[in-house]
């Protein structure tokens, strides 16, 4: 196949305009190199026209790849006849996996955080870690400023930085809340808010 | 947003001046309408992870006094009678953090004050609540606040809708009238529940304004009260400065540490940030807390311009 018309096909898997045979011929020419660099390229040209958060370099395929390679072993199973089973199951398990591994990459991704790699290669096991994914994106919890790790990383390695903060915001938020809400003739936005912390 | 794609639409030359008179006539009617017109309603409010229903009583009639009454219908009863600018009672936890210098006479909205750090521009029509609205966008001049999308009832001025948007267009809060009437609410709608009691404020001291300086502050903003009060937690002093351009609004706690090893922080909860960073002082390291609705690095750079001491003395 000529590289004009792989490039084609991923020109337009680019633009969602993609046939399955398009798709098909890119996914199979995924392993070049050289493609995957047109690839990369393509995305940070799409990025900069769509003004979004951009982190070049974060390959979050390769991290992908090596999961599911080091995923392969539990799917060998010794009894031929449960092995069509299994080998679905472990392939459902796999799908979680590198769904998972692609959500806490893009979710990282948008953070501007570069620990998607990482976190790709790190979440592989079929069983949901769900609170590790939720971490990065809870609002409503004291992260620390300094390490981008989850909330419970970070409570468990410093119990008494997060009991010092998580003891007094509550009470600096409901002041911030209170007082505005009482000291303007359209109280109304104000007292919502204020009255959405304690609601908690 | 759609809103604000509109506005780069119609951003020509030509529409500009117009709207911009406009606008301000309409966020003068806002303010009037407030003192002038009755009514009563239900509102959502929904910010992130908070979703609550309310009712109010609005009860405007020329010369006397402007009576309006709060009451959240789902979870725990939150309620709040004003009467003009006193608060008569509030419920609950709802104004248990209030201290006495801070419940100061509430400010009227002051348009040419606002079109300095934002332009108002009208972008469109709606309908909320069953009712036809204008839409003014108030947008901020710098990086330094947050913008709004107001839905203004035609009719009256009133505001039907408040979005409260990022820097990215990224929706904060919403406020949100589900029914609304413009008539007079009855005098057994005003009366106050049965847990609305009168405000208790929280034994608390003027600060010394010398005490504290800051090094920067977004332009526009005003420090309108500064109280300290001593920590529930440690019975430490707790300096709380507040500061506002007329719309939004951030508070400056200043905390000392003794000692404590404690590392800086940030989180946001829907339109509200916090960023906690650690200073050093003479007297020990202090902490200082930013929470307002302001962008997280206008609240970063707050902090770190918190200095203890006199300007002059600084200098």
């Amino acid at each position: 196949m000529s590289r004009e018309a792989l490039q084609e096909s991923l020109s337009a898997l680019m633009d969602n305009e993609a046939d399955e045979l398009e798709l098909r011929r890119v996914l199979s020419a995924s392993d070049d190199a050289q493609l995957r660099s047109t690839w990369a390229r393509y995305q940070v040209a799409r990025a900069v026209m769509h003004k979004d958060l951009l982190v070049p370099n974060l390959d979050i395929a390769s991290a992908v790849s090596k999961a599911l390679a080091d995923e392969a072993a539990p799917v060998v199973a010794p009894v031929a006849a449960v092995a069509g089973r299994w080998r679905g199951l472990g392939r459902l398990a796999v799908a979680a996996s590198v769904t998972l591994a692609v959500l806490a990459g893009v979710r990282l991704y948008n953070q501007d955080e570069v620990m998607g790699t990482q976190l790709a290669q790190n979440n592989v096991q079929p069983t949901l870690p769900m609170p590790q994914v939720q971490g990065a994106a809870l609002l409503a919890g004291y992260t620390e400023s300094s390490e981008p790790v989850s909330a419970q990383q970070s409570k468990a390695s410093t119990p008494s930085q997060l009991n010092w903060h998580e003891q007094r915001l509550p009470g600096y938020l409901r002041q911030h809340a209170q007082q505005a809400a009482m000291s303007t003739s359209d109280g109304v936005l104000p007292y919502a808010r204020a009255a959405s912390l304690e609601n908690r | 947003m759609r809103g604000l794609s509109y506005l780069l639409l119609l951003g020509g030359a030509l529409a500009q001046p117009v709207s911009a008179a406009d606008a301000q006539d309409w966020l003068g009617r806002l303010a009037e309408a407030q003192q002038q017109q009755s009514f009563h309603g239900t509102f959502v409010y929904e910010r992130n992870g908070s979703f609550s229903t309310h009712t109010i009583w609005h009860q405007a009639s020329g010369g006397a006094e402007v009576r309006e009454r709060l009451l959240q219908l789902d979870g725990p009863v939150q309620e709040v009678v004003k009467v003009g600018r006193r608060t008569e009672c509030v419920s609950g936890g709802l104004a248990d953090q209030v201290a006495e210098g801070q419940s100061w006479p509430a400010r009227a909205l002051d348009t040419k004050q606002l079109s300095a750090w934002y332009d108002l521009r009208i972008i469109g029509e709606s309908r909320v609540a069953g009712r036809e609205a204008v839409v003014l966008a108030v947008l901020p001049r710098d990086q330094h606040r947050y913008g709004f999308e107001l839905h203004l009832d035609r009719e009256t001025g009133l505001p039907l809708k408040s979005l409260l948007l990022n820097e990215k267009g990224q929706l904060l809060e919403r406020f949100q009238f589900s029914t609304i009437e413009m008539t007079p609410p009855s005098e057994a709608d005003l009366k106050p529940g049965s847990s609305c009691q009168p405000v208790r404020f929280v034994e608390s001291k003027a600060v010394d304004p010398k005490a504290w300086h800051s090094e920067w502050m977004p332009p526009g903003f005003n420090l309108n009260s500064a109280v300290e009060r001593h920590s529930a937690l440690s019975s430490q002093p707790v300096a709380c400065l507040m500061y506002g351009d007329g719309l939004a609004r951030f508070s400056v706690f200043l905390e000392p540490l003794n000692g404590a090893t404690v590392e800086d922080a940030r989180t946001q909860l829907g339109p509200t940030v916090a960023v906690s960073k650690r200073i050093s002082t003479t007297s020990g390291d202090v902490m200082v807390t930013v929470i307002g609705e302001i962008p997280l690095g206008t609240a970063e750079r707050v902090a770190l311009s918190m200095r203890a001491g006199d300007m002059q003395a600084a200098q």
